[in-house]
């Protein structure tokens, strides 16, 4: 690791969106490419400040359609790269994000969610959860995890990053405005404890660019960069493991395609991870993800300690790929479960699949543009289980 | 049978198959285009030492987009449609030593490409734009494109097209690109030579290339050479354009600051010492 000018370990008093680009040049980013958009600005305005204090470059691109794509050429020119957005925004990404699916481009792309449909408002949302999985055209999953405090705005961006560098995959940090805009405690470790992964590249393997295929060797291919010899040529197109189309058939073109889906749902247990408290033995339920989290634990442990309800808590940490299995394995079955979201009920749709036959009735939650009460959650239990 | 000298540059076959002949229409001029490209590139080799793994070569989507993964033995990227310079820039913020060439079409570059063209001209990045203007949407089948004459029928202009066209040389000129010119199939050695000054240029150069498209256009190739001749004119510095003719040549050779030198100096005040973090 690079450590020159990094935020050095420490405790800090921070702002999500200052963790959130902390936490990706630590990592190794060193290439920002982004468009202003509330309420995702301060994430970029930080990165204008702390990217050349890093040997990085930053660049403010004129929309976010060049900003993702800067994502694309940076990355196979072999640096890590981030951008961040607004919803608005997000939905000019998605052209990008399905490039970088078929190519297996590693970049990191940060939503800070806001209402919509529209320009909707500037305030805070959970409303492009779905967006993160089927936004893009085409099949093929992308990575989408959500961070709940500034603590986690810096370590999930680490993690985010490598993610992308491990599965050859764009990641989306699906985070909401409180949360990027939200200050509290952030505790940075010794840097030397931070685990940092970088691409495998075909001259660590020993393979030289005569045998080298560059969508082949292994479940994750091996990533040569612009620039090293390897005539490596990133295609939009289905391809054959050389990395050509020059004989199309239906036979290739599944191999391609089932391949890139298989390489992030196949691998769910090793890329989705979750968080439970008194999920044991529960007769009830509730699962969340994102800052909601926060005031769904609060609701959960009121209602075990003064209400007598038995109701555990269950956090995506992970939203895609959606963690059914896991799920299955770790649920006992149960009566209801409560999902409360910053939308109309988005994230209940797998959450309902996963649990068909393990619960009695879903219950959704759902709260626009402002951030669920404890009180809210209460009421909602309490009006369902007498 | 001597080789044709370029085809050292180009992948002639490959584990799955042959990839000559390539699959241009017969007639098309992107593969004279190509040729001219890889002289110069041939020249920046041998003449400047210039390293041949710092090219790459970035496409979008249309005719001129298959040139570079067929056929190219160069670092490359069959992109996004309308991405190209986009693209590229976040390639050369990564890495400022890449010698990036872009090859697009007039669609790629003027319509959906249209707002990271001015703005790479803007910033001046040292790249080469080479447009291969055919006049049309080639690889979907002849449609309108802001570059087609008013008048002319196309698949998506049935009765002619009443839009005015656009001059994409003035646009890059007007938006900030220091070096402009403009050839066609019809002036090989002279692209050639633009070529290699452009590709040597610290900046943006945009080079346009007007080339034939027989298949949409429904012209034999020769007759379209031949027009692509007599309806140009060369343009003389000091010198009005000869009316009713298209000028070709090269409108501009600018010294102007160029974005990753001007961006290096704010990098150097970081580069000798650590930083106090402030957040």
């Amino acid at each position: 690791m690079n450590t020159r000018n990094l935020l050095e370990p420490g405790v800090y008093y921070l702002q999500g969106a200052q963790a959130c680009l902390e936490g990706a040049i630590t990592a190794g980013c060193r290439v920002y490419g982004g468009y202003p958009i509330t309420p995702a600005t301060e994430i970029m305005e930080h990165a204008a400040l702390r990217l050349p204090q890093v040997g990085g470059r930053f660049i403010q691109m004129e929309d976010e359609i060049a900003s993702a794509c800067v994502l694309l050429g940076s990355s196979w020119a072999g640096e890590k790269a981030m951008t961040a957005t607004s919803s608005p925004g997000f939905s000019l990404m998605q052209e990008a994000i399905s490039y970088g699916i078929m190519s297996e481009t590693p970049m990191v792309i940060v939503d800070v969610q806001r209402p919509g449909p529209g320009q909707g408002y500037i305030t805070t949302s959970q409303e492009d959860v779905m967006q993160a999985r089927w936004g893009h055209h085409g099949e093929g999953s992308a990575i989408a995890i959500a961070p709940a405090s500034v603590q986690e705005m810096y370590d999930f961006t680490i993690e985010a990053f490598n993610l992308s560098e491990r599965w050859r995959s764009p990641v989306l940090i699906m985070c909401e405005e409180n949360v990027a805009h939200m200050r509290e405690r952030l505790i940075v470790p010794p840097l030397d404890t931070i685990t940092v992964i970088n691409r495998k590249k075909p001259q660590d393997l020993g393979i030289p660019p005569e045998t080298y295929l560059p969508w082949g060797h292994d479940v994750v291919a091996p990533m040569a960069n612009w620039g090293e010899g390897y005539n490596i040529n990133y295609i939009g197109l289905v391809h054959l493991e050389d990395g050509n189309i020059t004989k199309y058939d239906l036979a290739m073109h599944d191999r391609c395609v089932r391949r890139l889906h298989d390489k992030i749902e196949g691998n769910v247990d090793a890329i989705a991870k979750l968080e439970t408290k008194f999920v044991e033995t529960c007769k009830h339920l509730i699962v969340c993800y994102g800052s909601v989290s926060r005031t769904a634990i609060e609701a959960v442990v009121e209602a075990r300690q003064v209400r007598g309800i038995d109701i555990g808590f269950l956090r995506l940490k992970t939203l895609w790929p959606f963690p059914e299995e896991q799920l299955r394995r770790i649920l006992p079955p149960v009566d209801t479960v409560f999902v409360p979201e910053m939308n109309l009920g988005m994230m209940k749709h797998p959450i309902a699949e996963a649990l068909r036959d393990r619960c009695r009735k879903i219950v959704p939650i759902p709260c626009l543009a402002s951030l669920h009460t404890p009180e809210y959650i209460l009421a909602k239990i309490d009006e369902e289980i007498r | 049978m001597k080789k044709h000298p370029m085809l050292k540059y180009m992948k002639e076959t490959g584990p799955q198959g042959d990839r000559m002949p390539m699959i241009m229409c017969p007639g098309c001029g992107s593969g004279q285009v190509l040729n001219a490209i890889l002289h110069a590139v041939d020249r920046l080799i041998q003449e400047d030492g210039a390293r041949k793994e710092n090219f790459v070569f970035i496409t979008g989507v249309g005719c001129s987009a298959r040139l570079t993964s067929h056929y190219l033995n160069f670092d490359s990227g069959w992109t996004i449609h309308g991405r190209t310079l986009a693209i590229a820039t976040g390639a050369l913020l990564a890495n400022p030593e890449l010698r990036i060439i872009v090859i697009t079409g007039d669609g790629d570059t003027g319509a959906i490409g249209g707002n990271h063209f001015i703005h790479v001209c803007r910033r001046n990045l040292d790249l080469t734009i080479v447009c291969i203007n055919n006049g049309l949407y080639g690889m979907t089948g002849g449609q309108v494109a802001p570059t087609t004459e008013t008048g002319i029928s196309t698949t998506t202009t049935p009765y002619g097209n009443t839009e005015e066209s656009f001059d994409l040389c003035r646009l890059a000129e007007a938006a900030g690109a220091p070096f402009v010119a403009r050839w066609t199939t019809a002036h090989p050695h002279q692209t050639i030579r633009t070529l290699t000054k452009g590709i040597r240029k610290k900046g943006t150069a945009f080079i346009e290339i007007l080339s034939q498209c027989p298949v949409h256009k429904k012209q034999s190739p020769v007759q379209m050479l031949k027009a692509l001749k007599q309806g140009t004119a060369r343009v003389k510095p000091g010198e009005p354009p000869v009316e009713g003719k298209i000028p070709i040549g090269e409108f501009c050779n600018l010294d102007k600051p160029e974005w990753i030198q001007s961006y290096q100096k704010v990098l150097d005040q970081f580069s000798n010492h650590r930083t106090p973090v402030e957040v």
